[in-house]
């Protein structure tokens, strides 16, 4: 009894065994499955049911370990040195089908195991199915080849060309000429397209029946996904910044991507991953389209207003992605390479500075981006010298350009300093915080002050310093030029005022009417001496200045002949008749004279200044002079009279015949026309800034002056704290840095006003 | 006289209550600001033999230097003197003391000076300046009848012994110092 009992066991074990092993159980279905019922109830009778399934288990992972994984390689092991693209994908396929019919083949004997096991229907089962897939992961695909990567890579970026082509085939097919077939890159008679994606189909839903579709595909998917997104964006969206792609770009990954995903995770039990895969990609989208544009930000911020979608598409990629403190640093550093350094016009600094205020305005409204990003820009602008005059050269120039249409737009400057109570801010109900990254040391109101003149002038901070250059422009126009056109000028303070007040215009304003005035005088004084007859030996049509309203002119010592001085006198006198207690002083190097040169026998019209008409006049009398003598004569220094030699002598009027003796030259060949004299070296006609700075510092010397008297002996950075507090109050007065007041103080030493002595700075005695 | 010293900005009850307790609630900004101006204005002017600076970083203590106008016993010698501006300034005095020692008879062993203008003649239009020019004139021409340093009245009489006790004194006592 027990003999037969132990005999029906093995055999019964032997028949299960049998069964349970992956290649024996395809036939004779029925017949088997009765047999292989009642091995089970036998061994149940003996309670030895659960060594079947550890021993099933044990079996599997064995096989898989020893058998299956090793010949699964073992396709892919052939390829380490192969190039060809289709061996790769060929044995993709293969390794798939050969992976499939293994798993069909255990899975009938787990559906085997299932049927019989009370267990079965429960939990148990539902593990040994799954147990397989965890097996695959962990024993198969524990660890890739190299080439199995590059295999499937291969295979999904071919599969997705395919894909790709067939689906965009209908729009295009008409224009194609090329032999080859865009998607299997064979010729387009024999195209395998439609083949290629029957395979596909088939592989994905393989693995998919296996369970490992995620596993091997994911990776391979994303990759390809992510860079075909972004040779999509680099091929669609680089270089123009005149559309918006935004939309395009979404739909381009629902319909062209998507699609394809949806195409192989078809089968996929767990389907609705793609949707959350969606928002992972849409996500990627954007980043990859922000960052292409925060690379071409530079370009982008160069052409707007037309780059204005661009920046639109940005903001909103903002929005989403997490790349704002990328954006600013980029952009700083572009910004910083490509303007910053001396090869670059001080103009083109600040129409990018312009369209940066105007474009980053769009971008961020706060303002934040624009401080951080510009913050270089503006200590660059700071550190160029002709930086003030370039924005007022903007601002008063022919024509139109942003400037000037941004003056006529006649708002009040908004400056830093400017505290404004936040009660006036009225719209609450639009109120936006500051971003996170803004710089609380500063107003919000002043960041997103949006003007773009104050931008400029914040520059500087001060509207002083334009209101000074414009005096000094508008200077130079009126007294260089002699007829400008006043009614534009006029015009044009009008305007200027709006924005910088009247208070700080009001010197220019007495200027403009200084030349008005000057036209009525004159006409009244030419009237009086024709109602008396009178002639002055010289017509004088004189330029009347308030001294005190216009910047510091040019100086030069000049005395001249007899003739001049006399006119001059007259036309003082009858000025001093008609206005009472004021009186003229000439500036005589400042003006401009016709005249008319008789020599031997051709006659010559000049436009020269009275410098020149003096010396040429002292010819009149005497053919040759020695230069020292003449100087003497005309009181003027000989290097400075040198120089205006030379135009008579381009003229060829005068010549050099020994050194320094002049003589008038007896033939001359130039011809009796009009010559308008252009002055060589175009001279201001105000005093330099070195000239002013000068007078600025002869300011602060009284004071030091008035310290040093009363405190005796002072150290280097006591005086600079002192000068600080009480002498750079006045509006007048300018700032004096540390190195510039040392230096200041040095050449006092060297003029022996100062001693210096262990640190301290004293009086000499 | 006395509206000069009424500082406009503070209401007062009377005449009387202004000069026995003037009130000093001044707003300090427009003191600074007055004084900041009188800085300028003296250092623009360039009087010869007078000048004045804040001392330090405090506007309202001021070192002044004085030297003897040209012509008279004083010339030649230099004297520091403080100013010290109350906050009612200027509807107040400054407190103007010699820091160095001064022989004069108007001048008394510890600095005090015996000048009106600085007392009971002071008024707003006053400034660092008048002050200046009035102590240098006074050094010239002191006020022989109401004398702080008797000893210097009584050798006033004497202008030659004056200067020569002056300058003895100024050697020992001021210039020591100063080198």
């Amino acid at each position: 009894m027990m003999e037969s009992s132990d005999e029906l066991l093995s055999k019964a074990w032997t028949v299960i065994s049998e069964q349970l092993k992956p290649s024996a159980s395809q036939n004779e279905d029925q017949l088997n499955r009765k047999e292989f019922c009642e091995a089970w109830q036998t061994l149940e009778a003996n309670n030895l049911d659960y060594i079947v399934e550890e021993w099933f288990i044990e079996t599997l992972q064995q096989d898989l370990r020893h058998r299956i994984g090793p010949l699964f390689w073992n396709f892919f092991k052939e390829l380490e040195n192969q190039t060809e693209n289709s061996a790769y994908i060929q044995k993709f396929v293969e390794s798939v089908n050969y992976l499939y019919e293994i798993t069909r083949e255990y899975r009938s004997c787990i559906n085997l195991l299932e049927s019989v096991s009370p267990l079965g229907e429960t939990a148990t089962s539902k593990n040994i199915s799954s147990l397989i897939i965890t097996f695959y992961k962990a024993i198969i695909f524990y660890t890739y080849p190299e080439t199995f990567l590059t295999s499937v890579g291969k295979y999904y970026s071919e599969a997705f060309r395919v894909f790709h082509h067939i689906n965009t085939e209908s729009h295009d097919s008409g224009e194609e000429k090329s032999p080859l077939c865009d998607g299997c890159q064979i010729d387009v008679s024999t195209c395998t397209c439609q083949e290629i994606m029957e395979t596909f189909h088939s592989v994905n839903k393989k693995l998919d029946d296996i369970g490992v579709l995620e596993k091997v595909s994911g990776a391979a998917v994303t990759s390809i996904v992510h860079s075909q997104i972004e040779s999509y964006i680099n091929t669609n969206c680089k270089g123009n910044f005149e559309t918006s792609y935004f939309e395009h770009l979404e739909k381009w990954l629902d319909t062209k991507v998507l699609g394809w995903l949806n195409s192989i995770y078809a089968g996929e039990k767990s389907h609705n991953s793609i949707s959350a895969f969606r928002g992972r990609l849409l996500h990627f989208l954007f980043e990859t389209y922000a960052n292409a544009r925060i690379e071409q930000l530079f370009m982008i911020v160069i052409d707007y207003p037309e780059s204005e979608p661009a920046i639109l598409d940005l903001k909103t990629c903002l929005e989403k992605t997490n790349l704002r403190s990328q954006l600013m640093s980029s952009l700083r550093k572009a910004l910083e390479d490509r303007l910053l350094h001396p090869g670059v016009n001080t103009t083109v600094i600040l129409s990018a500075y312009i369209s940066a205020i105007r474009s980053l305005r769009v971008l961020d409204p706060a303002g934040v981006i624009l401080e951080f990003v510009s913050e270089p820009v503006r200590k660059y602008l700071r550190s160029r010298e002709d930086t003030v005059r370039c924005i007022v050269l903007c601002l008063t120039e022919e024509g139109s350009n942003e400037l000037l249409d941004e003056l006529w737009k006649g708002q009040p400057l908004v400056l830093e300093d400017d505290t404004c109570s936040d009660e006036d801010e009225g719209d609450w109900e639009t109120w936006m915080p500051d971003p996170v990254d803004a710089d609380p040391s500063t107003t919000s109101k002043s960041r997103r002050a949006s003007d773009i003149i104050s931008m400029l002038v914040n520059i500087y901070g001060s509207k002083e310093l334009f209101v000074n250059e414009y005096r000094t422009l508008l200077t130079d126009r009126i007294l260089n030029q002699f007829n400008c056109d006043m009614d534009r000028e006029l015009r044009y303070l009008e305007m200027l005022k709006l924005r910088f007040g009247e208070s700080q215009l009001h010197y220019c304003e007495v200027m403009l009417k200084d030349v008005a005035d000057s036209k009525r005088i004159n006409s009244r004084i030419v009237q009086e001496m024709a109602l008396v007859e009178q002639k002055m030996d010289i017509d004088i049509n004189a330029l009347i200045l308030s001294a005190h309203f216009w910047p510091p002119l040019r100086e030069e010592k000049i005395t001249l002949p007899k003739e001049m001085q006399k006119s001059l006198e007259e036309y003082t006198k009858k000025f001093e008749a008609l206005k009472g207690n004021r009186t003229l002083n000439w500036k005589p190097h400042l003006g401009m004279m016709k005249i008319e040169i008789e020599h031997n026998g051709t006659n010559l019209s000049f436009s020269v200044s009275p410098v020149h008409a003096a010396i040429i006049m002292q010819f009149q009398n005497k053919a040759r002079w020695d230069v020292e003598e003449l100087s003497g004569v005309l009181q003027m220094s000989v290097s400075a009279l040198r120089r205006k030699i030379t135009y008579w002598q381009t003229q060829g009027l005068l010549k050099e015949e020994v050194p320094d003796t002049f003589v008038l030259v007896d033939e001359v060949k130039g011809q009796g026309h009009e010559v308008v004299m252009v002055e060589d070296e175009s001279e201001s006609a105000m005093a330099s800034a070195q000239q002013q700075r000068e007078e600025e510092l002869q300011v602060f010397w009284t004071y030091i002056v008035g310290m040093l008297t009363n405190l005796e002996s002072l150290p280097l950075e006591r005086i600079h704290t002192m000068l600080r507090m009480f002498a750079m109050q006045g509006p007048s007065t300018g700032e004096v840095s540390l190195p510039e007041l040392k230096g200041f103080l040095d050449r006092k030493i060297r003029e022996q006003k100062l001693v210096y002595y262990s640190g301290v700075y004293r009086l000499a005695k | 006289m006395a509206s000069q010293n009424q500082n406009p900005t503070v209401e007062t009850q009377s005449q009387k209550e202004m000069t026995d307790a003037p009130p000093v609630q001044q707003d300090s900004h427009s003191v600074s600001k007055r004084l900041q101006q009188e800085l300028m204005k003296l250092m623009t002017s360039g009087d010869p033999g007078i000048s004045a600076f804040p001392d330090g970083d405090n506007l309202f203590n001021w070192i002044a230097t004085i030297e003897g106008g040209a012509g008279t016993v004083y010339e030649g010698l230099k004297y520091k003197l403080t100013f010290e501006f109350p906050s009612g300034y200027p509807y107040q005095a400054p407190t103007v003391k010699f820091d160095s020692p001064c022989y004069h008879p108007n001048v008394d062993g510890s600095g005090n000076i015996c000048l009106d203008i600085l007392k009971d003649k002071w008024s707003a239009l006053y400034d660092i300046r008048t002050v200046l020019l009035s102590i240098q004139s006074l050094l010239a021409e002191p006020n022989i009848d109401s004398p702080l340093n008797v000893h210097a009245a009584q050798l006033w009489e004497n202008p030659a012994a004056y200067k020569i006790y002056l300058l003895e004194k100024y050697d020992k006592e001021v210039k020591s110092k100063q080198s």
